[in-house]
């Protein structure tokens, strides 16, 4: 700890509310308008974490999300929140923060011995020791590393959706992704063009560098002025852009205000779906660390994070602080530092002189030029530093209590990167600047290596009419503004990149990643940067590098000395910021997690008992019981095989198809042929993919000499459609069809048993419902129950039966009317369990059989494949591969001892050989027509097997009875039922 | 059973008017011809006894009281006029009308809708259909507020998604059942 840093008179010092909070149980105090990290700086907290792998003690690096040292765990409503970054939490009252990977305590950090044996501990270590012995590894080294590494961890129970989020969706013509002088500039300028602009900005205030700048306070102040009073313009504020994804996509998080918060029911996150025209890239330029000896040390931080807690905070880094710099543009945190009344303990600068370095002097500060650091002292806080010339002559000794390094500024080309830009180096920053393409953007200011407040609001002007031009705005003339703030003339930047010496030199501090260990990787042939990236773990932290990643590829490039420009960096992919997964999941979750499709008559069903199971996104009645087990299932189904049941079937999917060619169209959509299907009849049909496979199946009905009605399987209702539609558009537009989706007009139930007619006959007064008026597959319009609907005589339980449609709304009415005509008889509704039963015993096929795997012919539909006339699929189901007899095909099981169950899954097999399956069951049940099970079964030559023994082997269930193969129509073969 | 959802409960009717390929400019005609206004792609029109709006080329969704000569078009009648033209095909109970309005109405559906609902690009009389909440949507902007047409059977689902997204800006969504309440000025 040490005395307090809070400096009077310093710009960002203005006296504001006092806010408590606690940090590691130390109660201290800091400013409404502090980060975590700038109250803690100004309690004089040094030490603030412990590091990934080594346990080193750490301090706070950056000043803002590029931070990579400084997180900790916040424990607030919604429990602990691990990997919270100081440098951008804001402070609010009570707030609650922990130290992270540390035991017991973060000044004494057990595992801190990891530091001693660092040497067997290099990058990849875990690939190379602990082989032996085999089984050690799960069971005990990788616990143990797991244990020993890593940040913060999470809660073991988290609270069900504590955190609300949402997303939304923005549109705009031009994204401006920054607003510094570059975007606040370019954004003005698209505004006053009459364009829709969206400004995203991750700080909370607008300004990026001209806030830190006193010059430049007025500007900013006029221009956000100016920018609040354009119409078209929109200024978000503490939303960070993660994710570039081309055709103007772009993702963006924005994090809520306490205020804000409150007003959304403790809204948070939300993440914003931005689609634009175009962007302007104006997000700004990293600093930079150098390798060298104990650059990790607590106290050793970037010299613009300095300038950023003085100016914005008024919070003094340190009191004796030293500089380590290779460019102009970090003197300003000498500047900045010496005119608050700190007293620098020296500038170490590695170029031979700079005109930075000449006005540093004339302020009384002294500047060793031409030499670098070598080594730091101090082991939790910085106590001092030795540095030497250059050339590795002398070397002298600096006290200082922190040190503040520039290694120059990296451009923010992530999303650039995202989009394709390519990167070019560019000498004169020492950087890699993106080229993007117009069509997608411009990128302004210090994200393309325009360094200077006054230069980057130039070049955001520059760009910004650019892309006004491109989206055909009339060129204006140019605003009158202002002259700007000059920017000082500076001396050019001299790349350092390491400064080799005893002791860990960082490239990476978050993932613990050394310039030794770049050396590593390439030793061990991992010399791309992507694949010492992988090796090492560089860059892979949430501050993705940003800090330290072009360092790792300068140590990659002199150890393969090789050009750095030829070695590049590694591609950033989205996001490039870490993104909460509550934000990515927005409003839907839990009941909104995906959608339920109810049936209309769901509460009905709900209220007499029905279990129900899901069927895509459909809630079916399973069965009208809460008991669970056969029991239940079994008595419904015999309720139909004996008097009358009735189902709900209203999730088949119809399709209305008219017009002169329907008939001609489900000639060539259905394996089977329709035109010759008379008005007031239905047919069963196949439908085949293109590749000859099966694809769906159901009835169709002719309703007038133009007018057919499509079903389809519930499950396949959407792809169905599809399916027709695109034929329809694509391979027959010639034909003149219209289709329809109805399924969500048409309620439909089955009244199915050796009774069904009788009820039928007593809700229908207009249509004469006898086997000989109308017998089996015969269709038409009636009144059921005085509602205008229409009547089906088709059957999938193998019983009389007849399918009965009305209009959604009146399905109550109508279903009241036939459990009413039924109830003398015993009516009761079945779910889909029973409906399963009584179709597997009538060898009746769903989606088990229909799988996508299976051909015409495997499932006995080979007659229904019409033999002249082009159909879908009729060329490859011709295929021999597809008729050969060993294919596997459908039958029938019964298990030879009736006691014993049959299982889906369960693998068929000779009782010679149990190595090699022969095929698979696809349905079973319980049977209510026989004693015991019956089951569907896919059967390598199947149809010549019939009358063989196999066994049914379920190893999970360990059970393998023997069964019988028969026909797959076990229940009455001969139809007559059907046909009653 | 959500009985109000449904939009035809006693109150409209809607029903889809589908030209044939080519017939486009003849069956707006014979429509205008039985009182019907079959707006253009991406529009909605509204006059006293019937509401119509074009979101699939060559198809229009009709909502009327059932009585008009819109929910007529079902009949007999107007088939036979429309023979060879187009057909006419009941949905009345395959959608579900909602009405949201209020001055942040388009802010409350930026919570799910891609379409862009700037009141520049999406005013009064258009319409569009979109995925919204994972479920299908059409959108049409009425002097009521926008009116949401869903199917019936993600209905509740998309009903409580709504109206939950709409409760931080105090609105409620309502069961859209009368074209006067459609129609309307926006009431607030």
């Amino acid at each position: 700890m040490r005395g307090p840093a809070r400096i009077a008179g310093a710009p960002g010092s203005v006296a504001t509310r006092p806010v408590e909070f606690h940090f590691d149980g130390r109660r201290m105090q800091g400013r409404v308008g502090d980060t975590l990290a700038s109250a803690l700086l100004a309690n004089g907290v040094r030490l603030v974490a412990r590091s990934f792998k080594y346990h080193r003690p750490r301090g706070i690096v950056t000043a803002g999300p590029d931070e990579p040292c400084a997180l900790v765990d916040v424990i607030g409503a919604h429990g602990r929140e691990p990997n919270q970054l100081a440098t951008t939490l804001t402070l609010y009252e009570g707030l609650e923060a922990e130290s992270q990977n540390r035991w017991p305590s973060l000044e004494v950090d057990a595992l801190a011995v990891n530091n001693l044996f660092a040497r067997f501990l290099p990058a990849g270590f875990y690939y190379k020791t602990f082989m032996a012995p085999g089984w050690a590894w799960e069971r005990l080294y990788e616990p143990l590393i797991r244990r020993a590494a890593g940040l913060g961890r999470l809660d073991s129970v988290v609270p069900t959706h504590a955190v609300p989020a949402e997303t939304v969706h923005d549109h705009a013509d031009v994204l401006v992704v920054g607003a510094g002088t570059a975007g606040l500039v370019a954004a003005r300028v698209l505004g006053s063009n009459g364009l829709r602009v969206l400004l995203v900005e991750q700080d909370q205030i607008c300004g990026g560098g001209a806030l830190l700048d006193t010059r430049w306070a007025a500007w900013r102040q006029s221009t956000c002025a100016q920018l609040a009073a354009l119409a078209g313009v929109r200024c978000l504020p503490a939303t960070t852009v993660v994710g570039a994804y081309g055709h103007g996509v772009y993702a963006a998080v924005e994090t809520l205000g306490a205020s804000e918060s409150a007003l959304c029911g403790g809204l948070r996150e939300r993440l914003r779906i931005i689609r634009t025209r175009r962007v302007v890239f104006a997000n700004g330029a990293a600093e930079r660390l150098i390798a060298f000896p104990g650059n990790d040390r607590p106290g050793v931080m970037l010299a613009g994070a300095a300038l950023t807690y003085l100016r914005r905070n008024g919070v003094a880094v340190g009191q004796r602080p030293a500089f380590f710099l290779n460019n102009d543009e970090a003197y300003e945190s000498v500047f900045a530092l010496v005119a608050a009344g700190i007293r620098c303990a020296g500038v170490i600068d590695v170029r031979p002189n700079s005109k930075a370095a000449d006005c540093s002097r004339a302020m009384g500060v002294s500047v060793h030029t031409n030499a670098v650091v070598v080594a730091v002292h101090g082991h939790h806080e910085v106590r001092g530093l030795t540095f030497a010339d250059r050339e590795g002559g002398r070397r002298q000794k600096l006290g200082a209590d922190c040190l503040l390094m520039s290694g120059g500024y990296t451009p923010a080309t992530a999303l650039a990167s995202q989009l394709g830009a390519g990167l070019h180096w560019q000498e004169s920053i020492a950087g890699f600047v993106p080229e993007l393409s117009p069509d997608a953007g411009q990128v302004a200011g210090a994200a393309r290596g325009v360094f200077g407040l006054a230069a980057a609001a130039r070049d955001g002007d520059a760009a910004a009419n650019a892309i006004a031009l491109q989206l055909g705005c009339a060129p204006r003339a140019a605003d009158d503004e202002p002259e700007l703030p000059p920017d000082a003339e500076s001396t050019p930047i001299a790349a350092l990149w390491e400064v080799r010496g005893r002791g860990k030199a960082f490239v990476d501090l978050q993932n613990d990643v050394t310039a030794a260990d770049v050396r590593l990787a390439v030793s061990e042939g991992y010399e791309h940067v992507e694949h010492m990236k992988r090796y090492t773990t560089h860059g892979m932290g949430n501050d993705q590098g940003r800090s330290g990643g072009l360092v790792g590829s300068a140590v990659l490039a002199a150890a393969r000395n090789l050009p750095l420009a030829a070695v590049g960096q590694s591609k950033p992919r989205p996001y490039s910021q870490p993104v909460p997964l509550a934000a990515l999941a927005g409003s839907e979750t839990g009941e909104h997690f995906k959608p339920k499709r109810r049936v209309p008559l769901h509460d009905w069903h709900e209220s007499a008992g029905a279990a129900f199971a899901p069927v895509g996104l459909w809630l079916r009645p399973l069965v009208y019981s809460r008991q669970g087990g056969w029991k239940p299932v079994l008595a419904e189904a015999r309720k139909v095989r004996r008097a009358v049941g009735i189902t709900d079937v209203s999730t088949l999917g119809k399709i209305d198809v008219q017009g002169p060619d329907a008939a001609r169209f489900l000639d060539f959509i259905y394996a089977n042929t329709f035109s010759t299907l008379p008005v007031g009849r239905a047919r069963y049909g196949i439908m085949l993919r293109e590749d000859g496979m099966l694809f769906d199946d159901g009835t169709t009905s002719r309703l007038g000499p133009e007018h057919f009605l499509v079903t389809t399987t519930t499950a396949n209702s959407a792809a169905v459609l599809e399916h027709l539609e695109f034929h329809l558009q694509a391979v027959c537009p010639q034909l003149d069809v219209l289709l329809t989706d109805v399924s969500e007009h048409w309620a439909q139930f089955t009244v199915a048993g050796p009774r069904a007619r009788e009820v039928v006959a007593a809700v229908i007064t207009d249509l004469e419902v006898s086997n000989v008026a109308f017998p089996f597959m015969a269709a038409a319009a009636a009144r059921i129950a005085g509602i205008p609907g229409r009547v089906f005589r088709i059957s999938f339980s193998g019983e009389q039966a007849y399918e009965l449609a009305v209009p959604a709304r009146d399905a109550l009415a109508a279903w009241r009317a036939l459990l009413e005509a039924g109830k003398p008889f015993g009516i009761a509704p079945y779910g889909l369990d029973a409906l399963n039963t009584l179709r597997i015993e009538k060898g009746h096929v769903t989606g088990a059989e229909l799988n996508g795997n299976t051909s015409a012919d495997d499932l006995g539909f080979q007659r229904l494949l019409k033999k002249a006339g082009d159909f879908i699929g009729r060329a490859l189901s011709g295929r021999p591969g597809l008729t050969v007899p060993e294919r596997l095909q459908l039958v029938g099981l019964r298990p030879v001892d009736p006691a014993q169950r049959l299982r889906n899954g369960a693998q068929l097999v000779a009782t010679g050989d149990r190595t090699r399956s022969l095929g698979y069951v696809t349905s079973s049940t319980p049977a209510v027509a026989f004693d015991g099970w019956v089951a569907l079964a896919l059967l390598a030559g199947g149809r010549q097997r019939l009358g063989e023994q196999l066994l049914a082997s379920s190893p999970v269930h360990d059970e393998c009875p023997q069964v019988e193969i028969v026909s797959p129509h076990l229940f009455d073969p001969e139809n007559r039922r059907v046909r009653s | 059973m959500s009985a109000p959802e449904q939009a035809g409960e006693g109150t409209l009717a809607l029903v889809e008017l589908i030209a044939r390929r080519g017939s486009s400019a003849e069956f707006v005609a014979l429509a205008h011809a039985h009182g019907i206004e079959l707006p253009a792609f991406g529009r909605v029109a509204a006059n006293a006894d019937q509401l119509a709006l074009c979101v699939r080329p060559d198809r229009w969704l009709l909502l009327a009281p059932p009585s008009t000569a819109g929910a007529g078009a079902v009949h007999a009648g107007w088939q036979q006029d429309a023979a060879g033209l187009g057909v006419a095909i009941d949905l009345s109970s395959g959608f579900t009308a909602l009405l949201l309005a209020g001055p942040r109405v388009r802010e409350v559906l930026a919570r799910s809708c891609r379409v862009d609902l700037d009141q520049q690009f999406f005013p009064a009389g258009h319409a569009a259909a979109t995925i919204m909440a994972q479920v299908p949507v059409i959108l049409a902007v009425l002097p009521a507020g926008m009116l949401l047409l869903t199917p019936a059977s993600t209905a509740r689902h998309f009903r409580e998604w709504l109206a939950a997204a709409a409760k931080p800006f105090g609105l409620v969504p309502q069961s859209a059942i009368s074209l006067a309440g459609l129609c309307g000025s926006e009431n607030q």
